[in-house]
């Protein structure tokens, strides 16, 4: 069954390298394409064509620096006549700061949610923040990554940002429980609190029941070393009810893995805080460590090899690059959401294993492969996404937004400017399992004062309002007007409309200012800026 | 729980809609309870990919939320004499044989339009549960959330494709106790957030719904008129569903922004604000009025959690009822004489009683057992009194009512059928009522 598809795919896979001017050293890469072009053929499929450099370098810098690129990085890209060029900006990319801030962004709201203002400034003070781009500036592996996360317990004083995952959550031990399974297993539980999994019947109450377990021992404390999250080595014991009322101690215990024996006390046995049952902390100053740590024992008996660590996060990394999870929902990788790709699921979660859980070099290859650099137009007669067949358009985030809309105007970007602020209330949305728009954020694009005040405030020489009324034709205006904020050249329909309306304003130079800022406006709140495509 | 059916591989929930909206919720994080629910704005705006543009002649409604709820003794179901009855003397209302509490002379003179259910008898007696219960007619089974009832006669009867939010949640109070806890919950439940309330009333707006200050009129809609040209171009183009859902948002935002008055308090006659009196409930009361007569479907009008007194009573009473007696009086009475009662269906319900004894404090607690409710207008027949109490209000004596029954006569006087069920796919199924139900014959016209 698989040797004529195989072949076939071989030829393909040639020809792909060919135009997308990979190297032959990237193996991997062509083994995502073999896979995804599998299901083509079997699908009897025609994917969209190849995305061109001006295509591309628009949607590479939005998904791995999170903003669109500058008319001078464009330029930089396009006068490339290598013809590995794409690699190389990749590479560039991924070696940068902007990168480690994007992904810092992206996985700030997938483990931590959105949160209001305090919360944000809260994760910069405690380090939360700086900790997870310190992740993706060094490329820390991902299984010490969750070890970290999990565990809690810094061994330097630089990984303090870590304990907040825990921390913040402050005590609540079912809603810890139910951030980790999505967060580092790509499963949801909170259907398995009062019962079995109704339809994914794999998981098990005692399995909710048991990640609470896991850490239903530890307790917010502050230090002079900042916030910790200390563990007792004692409690924690007790029974859920099912549906029909039969109790069931809670043990140890989580999907797909066994139960970690622990002595369990009587009912009626009181047990003994007593100080032998603990040991001092790596940290001076750090909460003394149970013995016996039920956290501990989560991360070495559970989480470390467990297969979903790395599945999950590579669906979710798919997800982030290509617009859909080879499981979708990415955070729902249960027997009733089947992968649209088995095998290529498999291969990416051991090839991610076997370099050492290397999240960029994951990153590198998913958008160096075939179905990354595909047009974004659905080709005719195809329309079920899980087959990779165009490049799925995506809603920028609120960061996303938040930058390019500075880069589009300034040719510059802060990461703190207020914008990101207010498009973060706004847009809260990251990796939507369908894109639908609020008539609230239409509201805030139309009347809300930020994006208009940051337009008419954007009054420097260099400048892009400033700089489009220096020129003298109105086609090398709007050139500069399309170029700098959708990265393509105007058609001559948009060469007149936007002549044509600036020219109303006659002489008055205060209200030319006004035209081209209304234009602006237009450009920034219009679908095509609106979108990775 | 046994009548799940296994959906098909790739199916998009795992038995719940709520079990989407967790991971929403999650996503959102704290700014969940907000977005989600009852302070969205978002409600009914949002943009179904597919809207079903239907347009309904529906009926309407205004619930007069009294939240904490008030005590039957001193409105509906007076008990004068009794050891049980308060200070307050009954009095004759025009409805012969028939008298209501001396706090409530205005509505005594109509009780021909009103119906009053005197035998009102459920099980919960704390707020939370109890709010739950009348609010969305069923006791909770976990993990599914039950619409509540303005969501699902916004849907049911709402109009998708009208500027006016559908249902509306007047209340200008954040606060409220566990109606507090109630309001940052999940209210559309598994018809999804766009049947969620916009919120207003106080210090509740819809933010952005005025233009600009620095933007002229001209300005602001030219720049609308060239992000429409590239927007669509690109839509187009594209063949895109997210950009097409995304300029439809942006079409509306005219229609919406025409709205605008409708929540300016300001801009209702000065005349009309005076009769409904000062305070804010009543002042909303006066707005669900207008919102009906300009398109919208449901309004809540609620205050906080004010009618819970457990303290001082009858002093307490003495200032509410009468500020809801004149409230109910003048609703009542402007829709009739716009000819709107027929078709819009008024509420004025807590989540129960009160307990016919007093407590140390001279207050009266929860009381579920027996407690009573008024209506008017919408398909319900005025001048109806429906059950009974005993002698000293301490069961119902006739005809109970429960929260089943009372929805099934709620539905079936807007005309939506009880017994119709939800179209849920990947859920068990539910009805708008369960159980077997009857409306109650001798309330609907």
């Amino acid at each position: 069954m698989m040797r004529i598809p195989l072949a076939a795919c071989a030829l393909l896979c040639v020809v792909s390298f060919a135009a997308d001017n990979t190297s032959a050293g990237d193996r991997p890469i062509a083994r995502i394409d073999h896979f995804i072009e599998q299901t083509w053929e079997q699908a009897d499929v025609q994917p969209a064509g190849p995305v061109t450099d001006s295509e591309f370098v628009r949607r590479v810098y939005l998904d791995l620096v999170g903003r669109i690129p500058t008319p001078q990085e464009r330029e930089t890209f396009l006068a490339d006549q290598r013809l590995d060029r794409r690699v190389h900006l990749v590479d560039l990319l991924l070696a940068s700061n902007d990168h480690a801030v994007h992904f810092a962004d992206l996985f700030d709201t997938l483990l931590m949610g959105r949160g209001r203002d305090r919360d944000y400034r809260d994760r910069r003070k405690h380090q939360w923040r700086a900790w997870l781009e310190r992740v993706f500036r060094d490329n820390r592996p991902w299984d010490d990554v969750a070890r970290q996360v999990l565990l809690a317990r810094p061994e330097s004083p630089q990984d303090r940002g870590a304990v907040w995952f825990l921390y913040e959550r402050e005590n609540n031990h079912q809603e810890i429980a139910e951030a980790i399974a999505p967060a580092f297993f790509g499963i949801r539980i909170e259907c398995a609190q009062c019962h079995d999994h109704m339809l994914a019947s794999e998981i098990e109450q005692r399995h909710y029941w048991g990640l609470v377990a896991f850490f239903n021992r530890s307790e917010n404390t502050k230090t002079k070393n900042g916030p910790r999250v200390k563990e007792s080595a004692i409690g924690g014991f007790s029974e859920f009810a099912d549906l029909s009322g039969e109790s069931t101690p809670n043990q140890l215990t989580f999907f797909g893995a066994g139960v970690v024996d622990e002595p369990r006390p009587a009912a009626d046995e009181k047990q003994e805080d007593l100080p032998e049952l603990y040991i001092e902390a790596a940290l001076e100053g750090d909460p003394q460590v149970p013995r016996f740590s039920r956290r501990e024992q989560f991360v070495t008996r559970i989480a470390d090899g467990h297969p979903l660590i790395a599945r999950a996060f590579v669906n979710r990394m798919w997800a982030i690059l290509l617009g859909r999870g080879i499981v979708h929902p990415f955070d729902e990788m249960d027997s009733t959401h089947e992968p649209s790709h088995p095998e290529l699921l498999d291969w990416l979660a051991q090839d991610f294993r076997d370099s050492g859980y290397d999240i960029r070099r994951l990153a590198r290859m998913i958008v160096l492969s075939r179905p990354y650099g595909l047009g974004s137009r659905r080709p005719d007669g195809v329309d079920d996404p899980a087959l990779f067949a165009w490049y799925l358009e995506r809603p920028l985030t609120a960061e996303q937004l938040a930058r390019s809309m500075q880069v589009a105007l300034h040719g510059s970007f802060r990461n703190e400017h207020p914008l990101f602020r207010q498009l973060r209330r706004t847009f809260p949305e990251v990796l939507p399992d369908t894109v639908g728009t609020r008539i609230d954020a239409a509201l805030f694009l139309s009347n809300n004062p930020a994006v208009t005040t940051l337009i008419s405030d954007s009054r420097e020489p260099s400048h892009l309002v400033p700089r489009i009324r220096q020129l003298e034709s109105p086609t090398e205006q709007v050139s500069l007007l399309t170029e700098t904020i959708f990265g393509r050249p105007p058609t001559e329909e948009e060469i007149s409309q936007i002549a044509g309306y600036v020219e109303t304003a006659g002489d008055d130079e205060p209200a030319q200012r006004r035209r081209w800022e209304q234009v602006v406006w237009a450009l920034l709140t219009s679908a095509e800026f609106r979108f990775n495509h | 729980m046994s009548n799940h059916r296994t959906p098909p591989a790739g199916a998009q929930t795992c038995g719940s809609s709520e079990h989407t909206l967790h991971r929403r919720l999650f996503l959102l994080g704290s700014m969940a309870a907000g977005c989600a629910s009852v302070a969205s704005y978002a409600g009914l705006f949002s943009i179904p990919a597919l809207a079903e543009q239907t347009r309904r002649d529906g009926k309407k409604c205004i619930l007069l939320w009294l939240c904490g709820a008030p005590s039957q003794f001193e409105t509906w179901d007076p008990k004068p004499g009794t050891d049980t009855g308060g200070p307050f003397a009954a009095i004759d209302t025009n409805l012969p044989g028939v008298q209501v509490s001396q706090l409530m002379p205005r509505c005594a003179t109509i009780m021909d339009k009103l119906a009053v259910i005197r035998s009102m008898k459920t099980e919960p007696s704390e707020h939370f549960q109890g709010i739950d219960l009348m609010t969305r007619g069923e006791k909770p089974r976990p993990p599914f959330t039950r619409p509540i009832l303005g969501s699902v006669v916004a849907e049911q009867l709402g109009q998708l494709d009208s500027p006016v939010p559908q249902f509306v949640l007047l209340d200008p109070c954040p606060e409220g106790n566990e109606f507090k806890a109630f309001k940052a919950g999940n209210w559309a439940g598994w018809l999804g957030a766009e049947y969620g309330p916009v919120r207003a009333g106080g210090e509740y707006s819809i933010p952005d719904i005025l233009r600009p200050e620095t933007l002229s009129e001209t300005d602001h809609s030219d720049r609308e008129a060239l992000r429409r040209f590239f927007s669509r171009k690109y839509q187009n183009e594209q063949r895109s569903e997210a950009a097409a859902s995304y300029n439809a948002a942006f079409e509306r935002v005219k229609g919406l922004m025409s709205c605008a008055p409708l929540f300016d308090l300001d801009s209702l006659p000065e005349a009309d604000r005076r009769r409904y009196g000062p305070g804010a409930f009543a002042q909303h009361a006066l707005q669900a009025r207008h919102l009906i007569e300009n398109g919208s479907t449901f309004v809540m009008v609620a205050n906080g959690m004010p009618w819970d007194n457990h303290v001082f009573q009858h002093e307490m009473h003495q200032m509410l009822v009468p500020e809801l007696d004149n409230v109910l009086y003048q609703l009542v009475t402007d829709l009739d004489e716009r000819g709107l009662l027929d078709d819009t269906l008024v509420i004025a319900m807590g989540e129960f009683g009160r307990t016919p004894w007093l407590n140390e404090a001279r207050g009266r607690d929860h009381y579920p057992k027996a407690w009573s409710l008024a209506m008017a207008g919408g398909g319900i027949r005025g001048g109806v009194v429906h059950g009974a109490t005993d002698e000293l209000g301490i069961d119902v004596a006739e005809n109970p009512v429960d929260n089943h029954q009372l929805f099934a006569t709620i539905f079936t006087a807007l005309g939506i059928d009880p017994d119709e069920s939800y179209d849920l796919p990947d859920l068990p199924t539910f009805y708008h009522v369960e159980g077997d139900a009857t409306p109650i014959a001798s309330l609907l016209v």
